[in-house]
């Protein structure tokens, strides 16, 4: 599964509280950039910028990657939705040339299987399609398709007792995800969660601690991503710890993250990804915010 | 690729400074403030949201420890503002009160929550 960055520098610093999707309970779950979140619902990230170094393996140099790509998902049933995703890779391989393409399209579809509204917990199945072929073999973008089937979940902690007040607007989402190539490629897990302290939520649920300005809007989160290869010699875990910060505003959300290998085989250099998240149902919740089908 | 970036930013930036009393309402602040302690029992509660409200879905109740309401049962939005919600109150004994909310923002979003303040 790819969860692709998206970015872009706004300077939206609106002083009202925020959001739009993501519920369970009292509890909103923020899209987060590197993991994947477990909801089914209207979704637009456009455009977006990220940069990352891979390192030179099998005799081919480090590449860095500048990646520009969109996901758009929408609900079709109460509570499942289909989304398409797709990236623009600029890739310069040390020592080499600079090329340029579109990455393969990926397919997506998810469905909330259960949710909890009390203790702040669901769970969702999905999956996605990375057509393969239909991106730029100059890119690395793969003639064959893989599938992943995958699991998301979501549990926020705003039940526990008084003594773990301050502890109430911590959440964590994740992601597991099976990675089936059809090619001789290795399978692979993709596994991943995201820990964030919803800063929002504790002014307005556990105590109003005096926050003012763009501070009670942000969640700062900290996600860890990572894809551990199961046969065909495909090496070691690689993944990324990736700390930031999440800005909500009433139409939007941006998102800045770090993105620090966790090994070798992931990478020498520390990238960076900056998400704009659109909240399609607030802009326009005459077309958006509810199933094409169903109520 | 700089034009589109361009064309981007403009494109965001007017979706962020659009002035719209739309989207989800959530809670702003509130008096006495959430998780407060007070001296004295408040004559009302007020919670002041971040979007206009229908105040015929909209709700806001004042519980007792117990779980029992406490409140007047005279939810209303502030004359001049929709976006504060008020309820009158009883003099109330010491305690710990939950105060518990949903709200439907005029364009239909509902949002809910519930927070606790504590009477010496």
């Amino acid at each position: 599964m790819k969860k692709k960055i998206y970015a872009f520098a706004v300077i939206g610093l609106g002083t009202a509280n925020v959001w739009a999707h993501g519920f369970v309970g009292d509890r909103f779950f923020p899209p987060t950039i590197a993991t994947d979140d477990p909801f089914a619902t209207d979704e637009l990230m456009l455009p977006s910028v990220s940069y990352y170094k891979s390192p030179a393996a099998d005799g081919s140099p480090a590449v860095g990657t500048t990646d520009i790509g969109f996901e758009f998902d929408k609900e079709i049933f109460p509570k499942f939705a289909l989304g398409v995703a797709g990236d623009f890779l600029a890739l310069k391989p040390d020592g080499q040339p600079a090329t340029s393409g579109f990455d393969n399209i990926t397919l997506t579809a998810k469905y909330q299987l259960w949710q909890n509204d009390k203790h702040e917990a669901i769970i969702s199945l999905g999956g996605e399609w990375e057509i393969g072929g239909s991106g730029a073999s100059r890119v690395g973008a793969d003639s064959a398709s893989t599938f992943s089937p995958a699991i998301y979940f979501g549990k926020g902690l705003g039940d526990l007792p008084d003594v773990l007040k301050y502890a109430r607007p911590v959440a964590i989402t994740g992601s597991l995800a099976e990675d089936l190539p059809n090619s001789a490629d290795p399978d692979s897990l993709e596994w991943g969660f995201a820990l964030e302290y919803n800063l929002p939520y504790l002014q307005a649920q556990v105590k109003d601690v005096g926050l003012r300005g763009p501070l009670k809007n942000m969640i700062p989160v900290v996600e860890f991503a990572f894809d551990t290869p199961e046969n065909r010699g495909g090496g070691e875990t690689t993944g990324t710890i990736n700390p930031g910060v999440l800005y909500e505003t009433p139409y939007f959300q941006i998102g800045v993250e770090a993105i620090i290998p966790v090994n070798s085989g992931t990478g020498h250099q520390v990238g960076a990804v900056v998400q704009l998240q659109i909240f399609l149902d607030d802009i326009c919740p005459k077309w958006f915010g509810h199933p094409i089908f169903g109520h | 690729m700089k034009k589109f970036l361009r064309q981007s930013l403009v494109v965001v930036l007017f979706i962020g400074f659009q002035v719209h009393a739309r989207a989800h309402a959530f809670l702003d602040h509130a008096e006495p403030k959430v998780g407060s302690m007070v001296t004295n029992s408040p004559a009302e509660l007020k919670v002041w949201f971040t979007q206009n409200l229908e105040p015929a879905f909209s709700t806001l109740e004042v519980d007792d420890a117990q779980g029992h309401p406490v409140d007047k049962k005279d939810a209303h939005l502030d004359e001049g503002n929709k976006m504060l919600f008020i309820v009158s109150l009883p003099p109330l004994p010491p305690g710990t009160y939950t105060v518990v909310w949903h709200a439907v923002s005029v364009d239909t979003h509902k949002t809910q929550g519930h927070f606790e303040f504590t009477i010496k």
